[in-house]
């Protein structure tokens, strides 16, 4: 039988949260119950979370003991898939400043649909500027947006 | 002023050439994010938000609210023809409009969702202009600790009425509460969580918050599963319902306004739900319960209803007491402080125009969904027939462009990938973002309300249980947050007689 089931898990990481920013809410002052502080709110958030996920880890307990074991998240899908778009997400923000909007944007299309699921390359290159030529065209020119440029000046 | 000239001076605002043209888009695109799975009316008003800000507030406001209902009428469209609700609150039609559809009566499910949509639509803005001008009036003796109470009791009715085990909806709850501390203590002036990003001065932004739980995290999901899709291919034809047609529809239409319309209006309530008990009840008036499932035009014309009516519903709350029924009027309270609005008692006095210009350019925008969605059924299938994986990049784009231009940030752009990854594991461990988003908006105006109410009781939080109003919603908190352990008690109350007798 598996050891946690998924509730305890989740529960476990909410209650280190919780007490995490019970603890971290002190230092910016409690305050008095008539003039309550700039930590109160915080506090009282803290020990909610950490008293929520307590119960959530007793009657997550209580589940396992009737069976409900550990379900495998990732069980059957293809999560590969899911981080790609994450990593291509976090390096367009790293990119973004340096490379300008529109190359950026072209790259970060084209990469999509080429590693996603593959695409053939005259839809990837299409798709690339495309998107990257009409996102600039409504929001920069049209909506006035300002969007970020690179040292090629677009 | 009364009801009549505050109806006209409405229409004169939303009829004016700019209004109409925002309502025409706000609603089109509205229907658009209905019909397409994956993107929900909450992503798509963050979304478009920031397109907004060079328009007036009005303009942006009938927007931004036609993309509301108008989500509602473009949902129907794919829980009926391919099986995969275009977004929540058409869940429920699935199970008999897609019957339908494979009956080969695709025609007259998708033309009774529609005018029952409109029908509900717009009953639903009539019972939000006759309820909102007296509410706020009472609104006005509103005092701290009332609205504390209103606040709390809003939270803890979305809590109660999420799927899964309440402690979960709790927690998210009171995360999204520590969320809306990050940043200035307004009351003080000092920072607090900001670990000296000074983007983080004025909170975590809603819109991130939005676009990364609601729009990064659903493409995550998909990205992961089949991106096939198949539609099911029929001739659409007979779109106006017959006379019998209308005969089996109409009471599950008034039973669904009606159903959707206070559901609506309770904080915490709104169009899912609303679509869910309608068809509940439906099954349970029916002659013939044991049909449902099968096909049944009943099936489709009660939650249509229902979903669209609460739309007008979930207005009242939001433009009386400056408190969103749900998430998507979260998202609509944000917006309508950045365009330095003040939604409240106050709004029907001070910006009488907007009010009721917002208000009336719902009539006209039912009517134009009605007058789009039945001659533009076929574009919108074939927007459903382009392949997810060249359709996903696109709204990731549209999420990056969105966070980016709210303030021209990074930090924006980064704290939506990080609720992206945050929202995608929540789905994966079966948390609901709804309950977070809320407590996130009303975070703020809670902490406000809670230490002015202290202040004013000089630290006695009896204050809460001593004044009627406050009391009442209290106690109805109270309730919601001790019903789940009637059954437990009962349990415990069974077992217990039968322990006495084996001793």
């Amino acid at each position: 039988m598996p050891r946690i089931n998924k509730d305890q898990a989740s529960a476990a990481v909410w209650f280190v949260a919780g007490l995490t920013i019970t603890v971290a809410s002190v230092p910016y002052g409690l305050g008095t119950l008539d003039s309550p502080g700039t930590g109160f709110l915080p506090f009282l958030s803290g020990m909610a979370i950490t008293l929520f996920s307590f119960i959530g880890l007793v009657h997550a307990t209580l589940q396992r003991r009737m069976g409900v074991g550990w379900n495998p998240v990732m069980r059957g899908l293809i999560w590969k898939k899911s981080l790609i778009v994450l990593l291509a997400l976090l390096v367009y923000v790293l990119l973004l400043k340096p490379l300008g909007f529109s190359l950026c944007t072209a790259l970060f299309i084209g990469f999509l649909l080429r590693a996603v699921q593959p695409q053939r390359w005259p839809v990837v290159m299409a798709g690339a500027l495309g998107a990257a030529a009409g996102a600039y065209g409504i929001f920069e020119v049209w909506l006035k947006a300002q969007l970020p440029r690179g040292p090629w000046g677009f | 002023m009364d009801f009549f000239q505050s109806m006209v001076m409405g229409f004169q605002v939303a009829l004016q050439p700019g209004n109409l043209f925002f309502c025409f888009i706000g609603v089109l695109i509205g229907t658009l994010v209905g019909v397409l799975p994956g993107l929900g009316p909450v992503a798509a008003i963050s979304l478009l938000l920031p397109t907004t800000f060079h328009v007036t507030p009005v303009s942006a406001i009938i927007m931004l609210a036609g993309i509301y209902y108008g989500a509602m009428y473009g949902g129907s469209t794919t829980s009926i023809l391919v099986n995969i609700p275009g977004e929540a609150a058409s869940v429920v039609t699935c199970l008999d409009g897609y019957k339908m559809a494979r009956q080969g009566r695709a025609g007259p499910a998708l033309g009774i969702a529609a005018f029952a949509s409109f029908i509900a639509g717009t009953i639903g803005v009539i019972g939000l202009m006759l309820i909102a001008p007296p509410l706020a009036e009472m609104a006005l003796k509103f005092g701290p600790p009332e609205y504390f109470s209103l606040m709390i009791m809003g939270l803890t009715i979305l809590t109660f009425l999420a799927s899964g085990p309440m402690w979960k909806a709790l927690l998210m709850a009171a995360f999204g509460l520590f969320l809306g501390c990050v940043g200035m203590d307004t009351l003080m002036g000092a920072t607090r969580f900001t670990f000296d990003i000074i983007e983080l001065t004025d909170g975590i932004g809603l819109v991130p918050v939005v676009m990364g739980l609601f729009g990064i995290s659903e493409v995550l999901l998909n990205v992961e599963q089949s991106m096939e899709r198949s539609i099911f291919e029929t001739k659409i034809r007979n779109l106006l319902p017959t006379v019998k047609d209308w005969a089996d529809s109409t009471w599950a239409i008034l039973r669904g306004t009606i159903i959707g319309f206070f559901l609506g209006v309770l904080p915490g309530g709104g169009a899912v739900i609303s679509s869910f008990v309608s068809y509940a009840v439906e099954k349970k008036v029916s002659k013939h319960p044991e049909k449902f499932g099968t096909g049944v035009i009943q099936g489709v014309a009660g939650p249509e209803s229902a979903n669209n009516a609460a739309t007008g519903g979930a207005f009242i709350p939001l433009l009386t007491l400056g408190i969103p029924a749900n998430s998507v009027m979260a998202v609509l309270l944000g917006a309508m402080m950045i365009h330095g609005m003040q939604p409240g008692p106050m709004l029907v006095k001070e910006q009488p125009g907007l009010f009721w210009g917002a208000i009336t350019s719902m009539y006209l925008g039912n009517v134009m969904l009605l007058i789009l969605n039945l001659p533009l059924i076929g574009l919108w299938v074939k927007i459903l027939k382009v392949p997810y994986p060249i359709l996903f990049p696109l709204i990731l784009l549209f999420c990056l462009i969105g966070a980016y231009s709210l303030n021209n940030s990074i930090v924006e752009v980064l704290i939506m990938v990080i609720f992206g990854l945050i929202g995608y594991l929540f789905k994966k461990f079966e948390y609901e973002a709804a309950p977070l988003i809320l407590a996130l908006v009303l975070g703020p105006m809670l902490e406000t309300a809670l230490r002015r109410s202290l202040l004013l009781s000089a630290g006695d939080p009896m204050i809460f249980l001593t004044r009627p109003i406050s009391a009442v919603l209290m106690l109805i908190s109270f309730f919601l947050l001790a019903y789940p352990l009637v059954p437990w008690l009962r349990k415990k109350r069974a077992i217990l007689p039968e322990g006495e007798t084996e001793d």
